[in-house]
């Protein structure tokens, strides 16, 4: 039976930027589908947020507050997630940054900002990765679920770190896969497109307007497809990204709403 | 039937209760297993052929079908010839009550040089992989746009991204179906009609190239990353997910079905 498959009763998810937006949505919909949860991320606040809203659908959540740009944090989170559960199926590489360097120009970007983007948004997932592959090695089985963005497929102006780093994660998932294909561990990547998270990103891109589906990616848009990455539905499946961006990267050689001849 | 009682909350919308689907091409293996999944997850289905003489293999996908408890039809077709596609889909929708959900199974491969593929060559593999599924997207669309929407998968090949030697037309043809549902899915993005491919690597299915015992067979096994074949039905959860309600914000996209292959190659 098909939608047997894509069960994940009492599975251990562990979710890097749980505490909101993405993180905090996958979180719900996989208590929703019945796995347990490690949610990390910075804000304590934020997390104990996400351990409600997990714990009110009958399911346990470890919050780590957790700097997942720093892998002595990295390597304590999973210990600690090892430790409560004694396992960990699925890894969900959640955890990104983008305001400290987008939009500013190339010479006014600092080191500091440089490195921090590259450490969260990349570096993160390698750290999260080698700490758990030897469990998931030894377990035989695991998922693991980078999420990368669209632009990580495309180039954008001022925007060097986001870019890079994103680019960069497509590589690494491509790597595990390729090298942990022998233990059964599926390696997979998510390509999120427009996902506003507030108003003024909102503003920003302009409602998604120029998305072409009409409407920009909402957080509980992701839940589903995380879903299938984490579950058997999607043991073929391996060092793929699967992009949700409303059709965007299928186009982009002219504006979204404009076609040569008379559109129907 | 998916039994709604029973499924997890967060499985809902990959549920397909009630929804009228076609399935193009369903005597061939992959065909045959979207047709089951779309049945296990509760839609009702019309099973077509792509091509005639195939009575008794739908007649074998209808028996399973109808295991699951869903209402299943079936069409003996030539999906090749334009007036059998659209007396089809119009079956679907008298029948089932509307149209949903299509998917394509087309597949004609051919394998040969270059320099010694004949017109006729060409004209078969591009008529059965490339004209077909143009013209099933069409009439689906004909009544999709009508009713406000609908989704369509076409069930393709890792060929569809990548150059084969010794199979130019087939990729070719492979790979402008992929670039025809970036380009439609774009066309159609607001109006309803979502569009995706499957892309399945290489498949244990009987006549397949990959399983004639020889060099290129015992070569290729030591190359995926899996070490074998991609059984039929293991295409089914990557189905499910494309036409389900599940992936409202995925369009013009492919899933590769294949164990990591197109990461490495």
């Amino acid at each position: 039976m098909i939608l047997d498959s894509f069960k994940l009763d009492d599975k251990v998810v562990v979710i890097t930027g749980g505490g909101r937006g993405l993180g905090r949505a996958m979180a719900v919909r996989f208590a929703n589908c019945g796995a347990d949860i490690v949610a990390a991320a910075r804000t304590v606040v934020q997390l104990d947020e996400t351990a409600a809203l997990v714990r009110n659908l009958g399911r346990k959540c470890l919050t780590v507050p957790t700097d997942v740009g720093k892998s002595d944090q990295c390597d304590a989170m999973i210990a600690a997630a090892i430790k409560e559960f004694g396992r960990i199926d699925v890894m969900v590489n959640n955890a990104g940054i983008g305001e400290d360097s987008f939009g500013k120009p190339i010479e006014q970007i600092t080191d500091e900002e440089w490195h921090r983007g590259i450490d969260v948004n990349l570096s993160s997932q390698f750290y999260c990765a080698r700490a758990v592959i030897p469990h998931m090695v030894a377990a035989k089985r695991g998922k693991i679920i980078n999420v990368a963005s669209g632009y990580g497929l495309r180039g954008g102006k001022h925007n060097y770190m986001y870019a890079c780093s994103k680019g960069a994660v497509l590589q690494l998932t491509r790597s595990l896969a390729l090298t942990y294909a022998d233990h059964n561990i599926q390696t997979n990547c998510i390509v999120p497109g427009i996902f506003p998270h507030n108003e003024a990103m909102m503003k920003f891109f302009k409602g998604g307007k120029f998305i072409p589906i009409g409407r920009p990616g909402q957080d509980e848009d992701v839940g589903p497809l995380a879903i299938f990455l984490a579950s058997d539905a999607s043991n073929h499946v391996n060092g793929e990204m699967i992009i949700i961006d409303g059709g965007g990267l299928a186009g982009g050689v002219v504006p979204t709403g404009v076609a040569p001849g008379n559109p129907a | 039937m998916a039994d709604s009682k029973t499924l997890p909350e967060g499985l809902k919308d990959f549920a397909l209760n009630g929804k009228a689907a076609l399935v193009i091409g369903a005597e061939n293996p992959l065909g045959r297993v979207a047709a089951i999944t779309l049945a296990e997850a509760g839609a009702k289905v019309l099973i077509a052929s792509q091509d005639a003489g195939t009575e008794a293999a739908l007649k074998e996908v209808a028996k399973t079908i109808e295991t699951t408890g869903s209402k299943v039809l079936i069409q003996v077709q030539r999906a090749a010839l334009r007036a059998d596609l659209s007396a089809t889909v119009d079956l679907a929708v008298t029948k089932l009550g509307g149209l949903d959900i299509v998917v394509t199974a087309l597949d004609e491969p051919l394998y040969g040089p270059a320099e010694t593929a004949d017109d006729s060559a060409y004209d078969r593999v591009f008529e059965s992989n490339f004209k077909t599924a143009w013209m099933a997207f069409q009439e689906a669309g004909r009544v999709m746009l009508k009713r406000g929407g609908g989704v369509i998968v076409n069930i393709n090949s890792v060929l569809a991204e990548r150059g084969v030697p010794n199979a130019t037309l087939y990729c070719a043809a492979k790979g402008a179906v992929r670039n025809l549902v970036r380009a439609l899915a774009l066309e159609w993005a607001r109006r309803g009609i979502r569009l995706n491919l499957l892309e399945c690597g290489w498949t244990a299915e009987e006549g397949s190239i990959a399983l004639e015992p020889g060099d290129f067979s015992e070569k290729l096994i030591k190359y995926l990353p899996y070490r074998r074949l991609l059984k039929p039905e293991e295409i089914a959860g990557a189905l499910l997910y494309l036409v389900s309600p599940a992936a409202g914000c995925v369009t013009g996209e492919s899933i590769a079905v294949d164990g990591g292959l197109l990461g490495r190659g």
